[in-house]
C-alpha cells in the first residue's frame, strides 16, 4: 500500500490552529470500504479542497465530520474536542457540535415550506437566539449573499444559484467555525456557479474556515491553502494546489487530472 | 310537484337545530381523535422496531377491512353484551376515530416518508435534534402533502356520521327518520336532509381546497409565523422596494 504524498515544495503559511483534525478515519457501507485510514487537517481560516472521481469516498469524508455519518474507525476532532473515536462518539451535544460546524449541500436542501428569510432564522430560533436578532443576522446575511431581495421568496420561486446562496447563509447563521462545502456547484448552470463561487470567494476573503469538495479546479486552485486528493477511500496526494494540481507527484493523480481536462 | 313540501318544517325546526349540532360534534370530536390516532399509527408505522410496525400494520389492514357500521354495532352493541356499555356519543366516535385513523395513518405515513431525506439531513446539520426536526421540518412539509388526502377524509367522515342512525344517536339521520315516521314524507324528508348534508359538505370541502391552495403557496397561516414574516418585510423592504424596480424597468423595456 503506497503512502500519501505530501507536497510542500514551497514553504506554506505557518501552521495554525486545526478546527478540523481527522485521524486514521475508516468508514464502510455493507462491507464495502469507503474511507481507508484518512488523515486530515483544517486550520483556522485555511481553506482545504478535496478533489477527486465520484463515489471516491469525498462526501463521506466531509459527513464524517459533523457526524452525519459515523466513522468505523480513528478520530475527529473538531474545534480541540474529540467527537468521534474508535467507532464510538464521544460527543455529548450533538447539535452544539453541528451548529460549531457549518453544511451546505450539494442540492441546496433549503425548507421547502418557509420563506428564504424563514430558511434562515429557523436553527437560531431553535439554538436560543431572539427572534428580532435573528430575524436581523438573516437579513444581514441574505444581503451579504446578495439576495436580500428575494427573502421573502419560497425556495421553489428561487433560481438555483439564489438557492445555494441561501443556504450558504443558512449555514452562516450559526457562526459556525467552519463551513463544509459539499460540491456546491455540481447542480448549478455557469452563471449559477459564477454567483455562488463569488461568495464563498468572499468567504475565504473574510478568513472563513472551510473543507469543501469541489469539481471546480480553477476555484480550488484559486482559494484553496490545501488540496487534498482522495482515491479509492484513501488520501493519494495532498498539498499546496499549485503543487498537486499543477505538477502532481502521483501518477494516480496525474491521470485524474488528465480526465478532468478532457472531461472539461 | 305542488304536494312535494307537505311536511310542517317550522315544528321540527329546534329538533332539526340540535340534530345538526349533534351531527357537527360527532364530525369535530371523531376528526380530532382519528387524526391523533393516525399521527401515532402512521409514526409507529415508521418505527425502527419491527414489533411496533407489525402491530401498526395489523391495525391498519384490520379496521380498514372492515365495514364501518359493523364496527358501529361492535362498538355499541358488542362491547354492551361483554360488559363494557358505551354511551351512544362515545360508541359513535370510538367507531368512527378507530375506522378513519385506519385511512388517515395510511395518509400520513406516506406523507411523512414522502419527506426528502435530504430535509432530515439539513436539519441535522443546523443541529434542531429530533424533536425540532420532526416538529419544524418533517411534520409541516408531510402536513402540506397529507391535505388533499385528510380534507377528503373529513368531508366523508360527516357523511357517515348518518350511519350512525343506526344506533339511534340522535344526528342529522336519525332525526330524519323520526321525522318520516310522524309524517310519512320519506321523499321530502330525506331530500331535505341530503340537501343539509349538502350544505355543510360542499361550503366545506371548497373551504378546505382554499385552505390547500393557500398553504402550496406558502402563505403562513399561524400568527407566528404572520408576525415574523411581517417583521421580515419590514427589515428587507429596502431590498424588495429594489428589486421591484428592476422588475418595473424591465417590464418598461
Amino acid at each position: 500500500m503506497t503512502e500519501p504524498v505530501t507536497t510542500a515544495k514551497r514553504p506554506g503559511p505557518a501552521p495554525t490552529e486545526a478546527v478540523v483534525r481527522i485521524e486514521g478515519l475508516s468508514k464502510s457501507f455493507d462491507g464495502r470500504l469507503v474511507l481507508d485510514d484518512v488523515h486530515l487537517e483544517v486550520g483556522r481560516g485555511r481553506i482545504v479542497s478535496v478533489i477527486g472521481q465520484s463515489g471516491g469516498g469525498k462526501t463521506t469524508l466531509m459527513r464524517c465530520v459533523n457526524l452525519l455519518e459515523r466513522p468505523d474507525r480513528g478520530t475527529v476532532e473538531v474545534a480541540g474536542d474529540v467527537v468521534h473515536s474508535g467507532g464510538r462518539t464521544v460527543c455529548r451535544d450533538l447539535p452544539r457540535l453541528r451548529r460549531t460546524v457549518g453544511m451546505v449541500f450539494q442540492r441546496f436542501n433549503l425548507f421547502p415550506h418557509l420563506t428564504a428569510v424563514e430558511n434562515v432564522v429557523l436553527a437560531q430560533r431553535k439554538a436560543g437566539v431572539p427572534e428580532q436578532e435573528a430575524l436581523e443576522r438573516a437579513v444581514t446575511l441574505l444581503r451579504r449573499v446578495g439576495v436580500a431581495h428575494r427573502g421573502l421568496a419560497q425556495p421553489d420561486q428561487l433560481s438555483g444559484g439564489e438557492q445555494q446562496r441561501v443556504a450558504i447563509a443558512r449555514a452562516l447563521a450559526l457562526k459556525p467555525e467552519v463551513l463544509l462545502f459539499d460540491e456546491p456547484t455540481s447542480s448549478l448552470d455557469p452563471e449559477a456557479t459564477r454567483e455562488v463561487l463569488g461568495v464563498m470567494r468572499e468567504l475565504a476573503a473574510d478568513g472563513m474556515t472551510m473543507l469543501l469538495v469541489t469539481h471546480e479546479l480553477p476555484f480550488a486552485r484559486e482559494v484553496a491553502d490545501h488540496v487534498v486528493f482522495v482515491d479509492g477511500g484513501r488520501v493519494v496526494e495532498e498539498g499546496d494546489p499549485r503543487d498537486v494540481l499543477d505538477n502532481p507527484a502521483r501518477a494516480r493523480t496525474r491521470e485524474f487530472l488528465a480526465s478532468y481536462g478532457s472531461a472539461s | 310537484m305542488s304536494g312535494l313540501f307537505q311536511v310542517p318544517w317550522s315544528d321540527y325546526q329546534s329538533d332539526l337545530l340540535d340534530a345538526l349540532g349533534r351531527t357537527v360534534s360527532y364530525t369535530v370530536v371523531s376528526f380530532v381523535g382519528a387524526v391523533l390516532l393516525g399521527l401515532a399509527v402512521a409514526l409507529l408505522r415508521l418505527s425502527k422496531a419491527w414489533p411496533l410496525r407489525a402491530l401498526a400494520a395489523v391495525y391498519t389492514e384490520v379496521f380498514k377491512n372492515v365495514p364501518l357500521l359493523a364496527i358501529i354495532f361492535l362498538a355499541y352493541f358488542g362491547l354492551a353484551s361483554a360488559g363494557l356499555r358505551l354511551d351512544v356519543f362515545t360508541a359513535g366516535c370510538l367507531s368512527l376515530v378507530v375506522f378513519y385513523a385506519a385511512y388517515l395513518s395510511e395518509i400520513f405515513r406516506s406523507a411523512i416518508s414522502g419527506v426528502h431525506a435530504g430535509q432530515t439531513e439539513a436539519g441535522e446539520a443546523l443541529g434542531l435534534g429530533r424533536a425540532g426536526i420532526f416538529g419544524h421540518v418533517v411534520l409541516p412539509q408531510a402536513v402540506r402533502q397529507a391535505l388533499p388526502g385528510t380534507n377528503t377524509m373529513l368531508v366523508d367522515l360527516l357523511k357517515s356520521t348518518s350511519l350512525l342512525v343506526t344506533v339511534s344517536a340522535a344526528e342529522l339521520m336519525s332525526e330524519g327518520r323520526l321525522i318520516t315516521s310522524a309524517t310519512f314524507r320519506a321523499l321530502e324528508v330525506y331530500l331535505v336532509i341530503s340537501a343539509i348534508y349538502f350544505a355543510l359538505c360542499y361550503p366545506l370541502s371548497q373551504l378546505l381546497l382554499l385552505l390547500e391552495r393557500k398553504v402550496r403557496a406558502g402563505v403562513p397561516l399561524s400568527p407566528y409565523r404572520r408576525r415574523r414574516v411581517r417583521a421580515a418585510r419590514e427589515l428587507l423592504a429596502g431590498d424588495l422596494r429594489g428589486e421591484r424596480d428592476i422588475e418595473r424597468k424591465e417590464a418598461a423595456v
